[in-house]
């Protein structure tokens, strides 16, 4: 029925496109019906035993659980064969591998350009044969696939809602400004005096193995930038539109420079960024998972400047990096026909603008702007994913740039990093592990972040930041259950249902517990316990990566592997953690409080009754539930006391995280708050939880309040945040400046605002200035919602979730739910149009 | 502890990041009790200086603890939902106490003026940064003064800046004790004729011009308060007529000239109107629609008219400009009246 409420929301629209850009962008959005695709191509090596498809990469994502058998045979089957090198099988593993990722994009995989791009590098996204002999493809079978083996045990974990873990792919930023000023040539050079340094024992070992692969390496990218600069002299002889021929002979003079050797201008070094980009996702077989870019505005910057000087007109160089947006988009393609769901939704590739530099300064450029510009008249488009640094002395101008774009696109466009906080965070994790000669005072401003908004340092780091999501309050079921599931696991795909077995440890029965302090010991040891079986599953793949599958051509582009002859996935990196995400963690600390309040300070209950309560999803338990819900503490709201236990659960759970390390990599463990949607999807899978949630409501999202329990408004949610990260030093000696941030990691935090916020200049202001007082008392990384229509029609038909909505009309304050229907339609009129 | 500080005050709300009460982002203070009874309050609930219990529908999932709990018997569980008997309700509050969804909520509850501060320091960033603070609005905050003055004072104390949204409807004395401690004085000036005013606000305006005069007088011969804004609400068939308008811009010109820094037309906005359902009450304007915003733009220009050196604007959400049915283009956000014209 077609009512008021069926109003049309104004979206974004893209805009100031040139005909080329536009044509480019509406292309892309043809998705399937595209003629051409960068749709996974499959590469064997004909072998009966051959594997295709590192099935562990996706251990992280739950919704390819299902499909893990399927996708690892049709790749099989869709495979085309390469001929191998006579010599193949006489290498080691990662020399196989690296000869056949290499044979397989320069000389099997074709080369294209679409009408008008300015770039090369078009079909990137392969799946390629992990190379292995009939001994080592038995080993990986059993190994991955046996009844003990990878995939059960990771079944087995996110079943019972402790999360998941896994060996992935990407979530780094590679030595990107090294590459663009020695080249692959430099890059070349270098592996090859270090191997001529080696001993012939060291030769015939692994060292010499892996220096020879990264070497074969590290002329891919010189071989398909040949390739297409062939492609681009030909298509220039055949074309009747002289500016476009033009333009094809430029790019076949870049492509003969670059990348190989360094780039000379802004067209050049945004050639060679794309293809060395490109190919870190064709090495890895994973389309561009946190593969970032890093301080992209930064590094680009000499060139920018030097081809401006040149002449190059500043639209020129937009209209470049209008199609780099572009191609860093077709990473959606790799499993195009599944749809836009679950890992195809969202692949990451962070790229950083501005920020701090050396002594406390502003490092905001021309290209920051530009960049900025850029991705204004391409918005609403998904990669490469922007994150903009700010800082306390970031200039009033980007705070007008980044807040118009926010009103424009109602919701940022970029994610919001915040230096001094992110800051304090890397100089801990220098300090835990000993590695103040990398991370210290005159260079931690080089940090940036990968994936959603993991901070690492640049070049030098793989920290694994999406490799262990651990469900927090797991170890609140344990803790009431003396280490036990509350409900038994049903298997939908069998269904059978198993018994409950003693999983954790024996902590005291709860009907003794007299004090909340037992019940806290409880929770700790269950902490500890589910910390350790998270370590232990990351192990088993961890290990057989380390083992199975190399990536010599990343290595190329990370610090420490060269120099250690140790690929990335073995711990190469200089800079080598591996991070353990804490999902929940709002649910865990509400439902502390909750069980604090109800069964030790209020008494309505015992703690054998909460469990019978939750046992039941609160069935005949309303009462108790809605008490814990409304009445019970909630972290978020700036309330010290509430706030108080949300640290303590924060030191416990990161104490616990720093003693870790792993066996078969060396790899320290470090804390992180991420969620990505597991919150949303292991909210099905947890039972019903002390704080009033039921089963199959949604868990708490990264570091944010749990839903509906922001009541204060952003600054209270903003300041509970900055505080349970450690907030300042008392004494003003913080690990950055008087900040204090326990994760270095980092935390995801998302904030939703009235759209009145930004009606008119006066108000933008107030915004503006809520950011600065962000970057005082915030967290690490903000996103910025913008409340929508379709969310206050949520509200309206489920008030319970929304009690903390405040509508805000000029001049009014309201919570929605206790407004009226027609009312409530007027509100929803006024959002959608925005007339306040 | 001084007699003054273990003062209490009845507070019906505390509301942070409010952008709409004074420059910058402030914390808001809603202060229960006031002296007038407007006919169109926004806040119904602030007129009454004693505790009141609103029970909230949406929140509730009808356990009856609140029926059991009254020791009044005041409560009654109808198919309706729980109604409230006013006459015998005491608003002792035992009920919302034992209310599991806090869907039975007392309204004025009791502060401490340490508890208080500590409460309203904790938006001190938000503040520095946007040139905001506090602003105690009501109700009537000067009606609950002896908790006023301290509290205004640990604020100065602490660096932060105040404000006070005032009625006006206050013995002199008081606003006399209270402005040293106010750096913005926010007086609402609502209707120019007495006997209009009487009957729109239950009193006349006699008072209220004579401190405006005094705080006018006040501002010029003391550090404080730094800035006045006067607030006129523009409420359909009561205070919208230009007579209104051009009658208090005189006031200002002849009797507050040079002491005002901004006069804002106030549109009324009917958002409250189950504020009223909720507390029993009928309300004059229930059917009353936001204004047009044809009419705030000649308000504004008629008001330009009469205090030419005043800097005039108007804000608050105007009628929809068409229905959804239409397919006329939304106004651009941007393209409204900028929030202040002078």
């Amino acid at each position: 029925m077609k009512t008021a409420l069926a109003t049309e929301v104004h979206l974004k629209e893209p805009k100031a496109l040139s005909g080329r850009i536009q044509w480019l962008r509406d292309y892309y959005f043809r998705g399937t019906e595209r003629p051409w695709n960068n749709e996974f191509t499959c590469w064997t090596t004909g072998t009966p035993w051959d594997v295709i498809y590192n099935e562990m990469t996706f251990y992280i994502v739950p919704e390819t659980y299902t499909l893990l058998n399927t996708l690892g045979a049709s790749y099989l089957q869709a495979a085309r064969p390469v001929s191998l090198h006579p010599d193949f099988w006489k290498w080691s593993l990662v020399e196989r591998r690296a000869w056949f990722v290499k044979e397989a994009i320069v000389n099997c995989v074709p080369q294209e350009i679409l009408p008008g791009d300015l770039l090369a590098g078009a079909r990137f996204n392969i799946q390629t044969s992990m190379c292995f002999t009939k001994e080592e493809s038995r080993a990986w079978q059993k190994l991955v696939k046996g009844k003990n083996g990878a995939r059960a045990k990771m079944k087995w974990f996110h079943d019972h809602g402790y999360g998941n873990a896994g060996a992935t792919s990407g979530h780094l930023i590679p030595g990107h400004e090294r590459l663009l000023q020695i080249g692959w040539k430099g890059v070349h050079a270098e592996l090859m005096s270090r191997y001529n340094a080696l001993s012939s024992t060291e030769r015939a070992a692994s060292k010499g193995a892996q220096l020879r692969a990264m070497m074969t390496a590290s002329t891919m990218a010189r071989d398909l930038a040949g390739r297409y600069r062939s492609l681009c002299e030909d298509l220039a002889q055949k074309e009747t539109d002289a500016v476009r021929a033009a333009e094809l002979r430029t790019m076949a003079a870049n492509l003969a420079r670059v990348p190989w050797e360094p780039p000379t201008n802004f067209w050049e070094a945004v050639q060679a960024l794309w293809i060395n980009h490109m190919l870190v996702m064709t090495d890895e077989n994973y389309p561009g998972a946190g593969v970032s870019f890093g301080r992209a505005d930064q590094y680009l910057y000499p060139y920018y400047e030097k081809s401006l000087r040149d002449g190059m007109q500043r639209d020129w160089t937009k209209e470049i990096l209008k199609c780099f947006w572009v191609h860093a988009n077709t990473a959606y393609d790799a499993m195009i026909r599944n749809g836009n769901q679950g890992i195809t939704a969202g692949f990451g590739q962070l790229i950083t603008l501005s920020g701090l530099g050396a002594d406390g300064r502003d490092m905001t450029n021309d290209l920051t702007y530009a960049i900025l510009e850029v991705i204004d008249e391409m918005s609403p488009i998904l990669e490469p994913k922007p994150n903009v640094r700010l800082h306390r002395n970031s200039p009033e101008e980007l705070y007008d740039k980044i807040v118009d774009m926010i009103e424009s696109s109602q919701g940022a466009p970029f994610l919001l990093n915040f230096d001094e906080r992110s800051m304090a965070g890397m100089m801990l994790e220098a300090r835990k592990a000993g590695l103040a000669h990398l991370i210290h005072e005159g260079n931690v401003h080089e940090y940036a972040p990968v994936g959603c908004l993991e901070n690492t340092m640049v070049g030098n780091d793989r920290s694994g930041t999406v490799d262990n999501n651990l469900n927090l309050l797991k170890a609140v079921e344990l803790a009431l259950t003396g280490g036990k599931d509350l409900l038994p696991f049903y298997d939908p795909m069998t269904g059978k249902t198993e018994a409950i077995l003693q999983d954790g440890p024996k902590t005291p029965d709860t009907a003794s517990m007299q004090t909340w302090e037992e019940f806290w010991e409880a929770y700790a040891t269950q902490t500890r316990y589910i910390i350790q079986k998270c370590v232990d599953l990351y192990e088993t793949s961890e290990s057989i990566r380390a083992r199975f599958f190399p990536t010599p051509y990343l290595s190329c582009m990370v610090e420490g592997c060269a120099e250690q002859g140790m690929d990335v996935t073995q711990g190469g990196a200089r800079i080598s953690f591996t991070t353990l995400e804490a999902v929940t963690y709002a649910t865990t600390v509400d439902s502390l409080l909750a069980v604090k309040y109800l069964v030790f300070d209020k008494k309505v209950c015992t703690l054998p009754e909460l469990a019978d309560a939750l046992r039941a999803n609160w069935k005949g338990h309303e009462v108790l539930q809605a008490m814990a819900k409304n009445r019970a503490p909630k972290y978020g709201r700036d309330d010290d006391e509430a706030d108080a236990l949300a640290l303590r659960v924060m030191q416990l759970w990161c104490d616990e995280t720093w003693r870790h390390q792993t066996r078969s990599t060396g790899r320290r463990y470090r804390p992180g708050m991420l969620s990505w949607n597991y919150w949303a999807g292991d909210g099905y899978i947890m039972a019903a939880s002390a704080d009033g949630r039921t089963k199959g409501q949604f868990l708490s999202n990264a570091i944010c309040p749990s839903n509906g329990a922001d009541t204060h408004g952003p600054t209270a949610n903003a300041n509970s945040v900055g505080k349970v990260l450690g907030g300042k030093a008392k004494d003003g000696r913080g690990d950055w400046l008087d900040y204090l941030n326990v994760l270095p990691n980092g935390a995801s935090h998302t904030i939703t605002f009235n759209p009145s916020i930004l009606r008119d200049p006066v108000h933008k202001d107030k915004f503006k200035a809520f950011l600065k007082g962000y970057t005082l008392n915030g967290g690490t990384a903000l996103q910025i919602n913008m409340l929508d229509p379709g969310m206050l029609k949520d509200a309206q038909d489920h008030p319970e979730n929304y009690r903390h909505l405040l509508v805000r009309i000029t001049g009014y304050n309201a919570y929605f739910t206790t407004v009226g229907r027609e009312l409530q339609n007027e509100v929803i009129e006024r959002v959608s149009h925005r007339q306040f | 502890m001084t007699h003054a500080e273990a003062k209490q005050g009845r507070i019906l709300q505390i509301l942070r990041m409010s952008t709409e009460d004074g420059p910058g982002i402030r914390t808001s203070v809603f202060f229960k009790g006031c002296p007038l009874g407007c006919l169109w309050c926004h806040n119904p609930e602030s007129i009454s200086p004693k505790p009141q219990i609103q029970w909230l529908k949406t929140s509730c999932i009808g356990c009856g603890l609140c029926v059991e709990t009254c020791p009044e018997k005041a409560l009654e569980k109808t198919p309706d939902g729980i109604v409230i008997n006013r006459l015998v309700c005491t608003g002792c509050g035992l009920c919302t106490e034992e209310c599991p969804t806090t869907a039975m909520e007392l309204l004025g509850r009791k502060w401490s003026v340490p508890d208080l501060v500590r409460e309203l320091v904790k938006d001190r960033v938000y503040f520095d940064e946007s040139g905001g603070g506090v602003t105690l609005s009501g109700g009537e905050a000067a009606l609950q003064h002896e908790f006023c003055l301290p509290l205004l004072k640990e604020l100065r104390a602490k660096g932060i800046s105040t404000a006070l949204d005032t009625c006006g409807q206050a013995p002199q004395k008081t606003l006399a004790a209270l402005l040293p401690y106010v750096d913005v004085l926010l007086y609402d000036l609502k209707e120019i004729d007495p006997e209009k005013h009487k009957r729109f606000t239950g009193a006349d305006n006699a008072k209220i011009l004579e401190n405006a005069v005094f705080a006018a007088r006040f501002k010029k011969t003391h550090p404080y308060p730094k800035t006045l804004w006067i607030r006129t609400p523009v409420i359909p068939g009561a205070t919208d007529t230009p007579e209104n308008i051009a009658g208090i811009g005189r006031f200002i010109r002849e009797h507050l000239e040079g002491a005002v820094d901004r006069w804002e037309l106030c549109a009324f906005n009917h958002l409250c109107r189950d504020k009223y359902k909720r507390l029993g009450l009928n309300w004059a304007f229930a059917g009353a629609q936001p204004v047009e915003k044809s009419l705030m733009e000649s308000l504004a220009k008629v008001a330009k008219g009469a205090a030419p050196e005043t800097n005039v604007c108007w804000s608050g959400a105007t009628r929809l400009a068409k229905s959804a049915e239409s397919k006329e283009p939304a106004e651009k956000p941007n393209k409204r009246q900028p929030a202040c014209a002078g």
